[in-house]
């Protein structure tokens, strides 16, 4: 138990610090990849608390989706390098105070809590993800279908929305210029 | 000996707060997007710490990080869809230049 | 104790491959070539470019190597010789590669060139296009052996290898290994002869050295991950374990170097287009059969 918690302590003390070099670096090609080793930390954190299928994972996920989150940073920033030094954040001090509140709030109601006594052993990995598929596909499985769903839908939308809009006007337009 | 859970909730509180912090400081919109992965990545430590510490026998704690890790790749697909159409139609996803969103 | 023959072994098989790789480009066999080439880039000076990203510079390579490590430590080489049996191997293996990416696009920033650049991103292009090829054809041969660990899914061939059971991921699971490997006619990261070398373009002396044994050691990883989950691992007659190991691993790591060179190279958003509108397709499909014959006729 005792090194699990120096294990833990010292993947979150990773995530945290990769969280704050988000928002404190100038270069964002660097605020997308610290985003990655803050959530690979974090997916670290699961496989401490032998979560192993979601450490993997969520350190697999993460990987690609903040590998896109990078260039999309690249494209619509208007100083991707970092070169300049420019500020990009408005209403700090609002932003300061609510983020401060919103933790003290969250560790005043976990350190306050009653949690009861911390259960000391799980099932091994194979056992843990047989019972989650049969979770998934069992009890749960409406749930997982509408997630599912949820990302065709979400995919449609998305690209629906990013496509150039193509009128019939335009079209002439192009026609005539041709 | 739920040092270890509250060890496990306070990341996931500060995860929290930074994310906050982010999504609400920040002017552009994919930095925005970066805090509110952050708040769901806190999010998901406290999940996995409740059902690794409290309820190791059921699965649906690990059922409900599935969903949020869901959750998390769909709001970037959908987000960026719609920064590329703001770009397109404005040409910048700055929030400060986001005024004819106020209605 | 494995971990020291393991690594042995991939060392060895590094060495074997940067020749086999020489003979393929340059038509001649040569068995000490890479060591005096390797000798050569420890000796030569280790170039920085002016306002480069240095972190990123200096980090991609051996981000590179450790994400091949990674990759390398859940693939059997016979019974009991595997660095680490995980109950989640397969995915683990995903996992380890997807940071291929990661470390391409670090390298490809760092050094503020424009080819890197360029390089680096096209890489993100091909990996969208490869990335749901990996996953799904392995999914595919998880479900025959009803587990994700390595050692099971090889255990799970005894009887008929997964390339006949499954032949259709098989040939999907290699072109898109090709892909993550960047071997031609799919190597638009380093891209010789229209990118000046691509994300390689920056990076001389040692840096160099550690990128290219990088490659190496990924290019292993996945013929031998091929090797685990389509030709039956360790299986075979008469020889020892680990000799089929080796004999496979080697002879797939070549097929993969030196089949695509007779081929043009194919654009990212050509792949994007063939493995989104058919590799997708054809493999739910090879899911839904080995589904199918998992639960007819059980093998």
């Amino acid at each position: 138990m005792t090194v699990q918690m120096i294990f833990l302590a010292f993947f979150g003390g990773a995530a945290v610090w990769f969280g704050v070099v988000v928002f404190r670096t100038h270069s964002m090609v660097r605020s997308a990849l610290a985003l990655l080793f803050s959530q690979t930390a974090i997916g670290a954190m699961f496989l401490v608390m032998q979560a192993e299928f979601l450490g993997v994972l969520q350190i697999m996920m993460m990987a690609t989706e903040m590998s896109i989150m990078a260039i999309f940073m690249v494209m619509f920033m208007m100083d991707p390098g970092g070169l300049g030094g420019m500020d990009m954040s408005h209403q700090k001090r609002f932003s300061i105070g609510a983020g401060v509140s919103a933790a003290v709030v969250a560790i005043a109601v976990a350190l306050l809590s009653d949690w009861g006594p911390a259960a000391e052993q799980v099932v091994d990995a194979e056992a843990q993800t047989r019972a989650l598929g049969m979770e998934l596909l069992g009890r749960s499985m409406m749930i997982f279908e509408t997630a599912g769903i949820t990302i065709l839908t979400a995919m449609i939308a998305a690209t629906a929305v990013a496509i150039p809009v193509q009128n019939l006007s335009s079209k002439d337009d192009k026609e005539a210029s041709e | 000996m739920t040092m270890i859970l509250i060890l496990a909730l306070v990341t996931g509180a500060i995860l929290f707060g930074i994310g906050v912090y982010g999504a609400l400081s920040q002017t552009n919109l994919v930095m925005i997007m970066m805090g509110v992965e952050l708040m769901l990545a806190g999010a998901m430590v406290n999940l996995v710490a409740f059902w690794r510490f409290l309820h190791p026998e059921a699965y649906s704690g690990q059922m409900f990080v599935l969903v949020v890790m869901t959750v998390m790749a769909l709001e970037m697909a959908v987000g960026f869809g719609v920064a590329i159409a703001r770009f397109r139609a404005k040409g910048s996803v700055e929030m400060e230049e986001a005024e004819d969103l106020k209605g | 104790m494995s971990i020291l023959v393991v690594l042995l072994s991939l060392a060895a098989g590094a060495y074997a491959l940067a020749v086999i790789e020489r003979w393929a480009v340059h038509g001649h066999l040569s068995l000490t070539g890479p060591a005096w080439a390797a000798l050569a880039l420890l000796g030569r000076e280790s170039l920085l470019a002016r306002k480069s990203d240095r972190l990123f510079f200096e980090l991609g390579p051996v981000l590179l190597l450790v994400a091949g490590l990674m990759a390398v430590a859940v693939i059997p080489l016979a019974p009991g010789l595997i660095i680490t049996d995980l109950a989640t191997g397969a995915l683990f293996l995903n996992a380890a590669l997807a940071y291929v990416l990661v470390a391409l696009i670090m390298a490809g920033w760092g050094p503020n060139g424009a080819y890197a650049m360029i390089a680096g991103w096209r890489f993100l292009g091909q990996f969208i296009a490869y990335a749901m090829l990996i996953v799904m054809p392995i999914t595919a041969v998880a479900m025959r052996a009803e587990s994700l660990s390595t050692v099971e899914i090889v255990a799970s061939q005894e009887q008929l290898w997964n390339v006949l059971y499954q032949p259709m991921g098989f040939i999907l699971f290699v072109v898109a290994a090709m892909g993550l490997a960047w071997l031609p006619p799919l190597d638009l990261p380093d891209a010789t002869g229209e990118l000046a070398g691509g994300v390689e373009a920056e990076y001389t002396g040692v840096r160099l050295a550690v990128l290219r044994l990088a490659r190496m050691v990924i290019i292993l990883a996945l013929a031998g991950a091929t090797v685990t989950f389509y030709l039956g691992g360790w299986l075979g007659p008469w020889l020892p374990p680990w000799a089929w190991s080796a004999i496979k691993i080697l002879v797939v790591a070549a097929a993969m170097l030196s089949v695509g060179r007779y081929m043009p190279r194919i654009r990212e958003a050509r792949y994007l287009a063939l493995s989104w509108k058919l590799g997708i397709s054809l493999a739910l499909a090879n899911i839904f059969v080995v589904g199918v014959i998992a639960l007819v006729v059980p093998i």
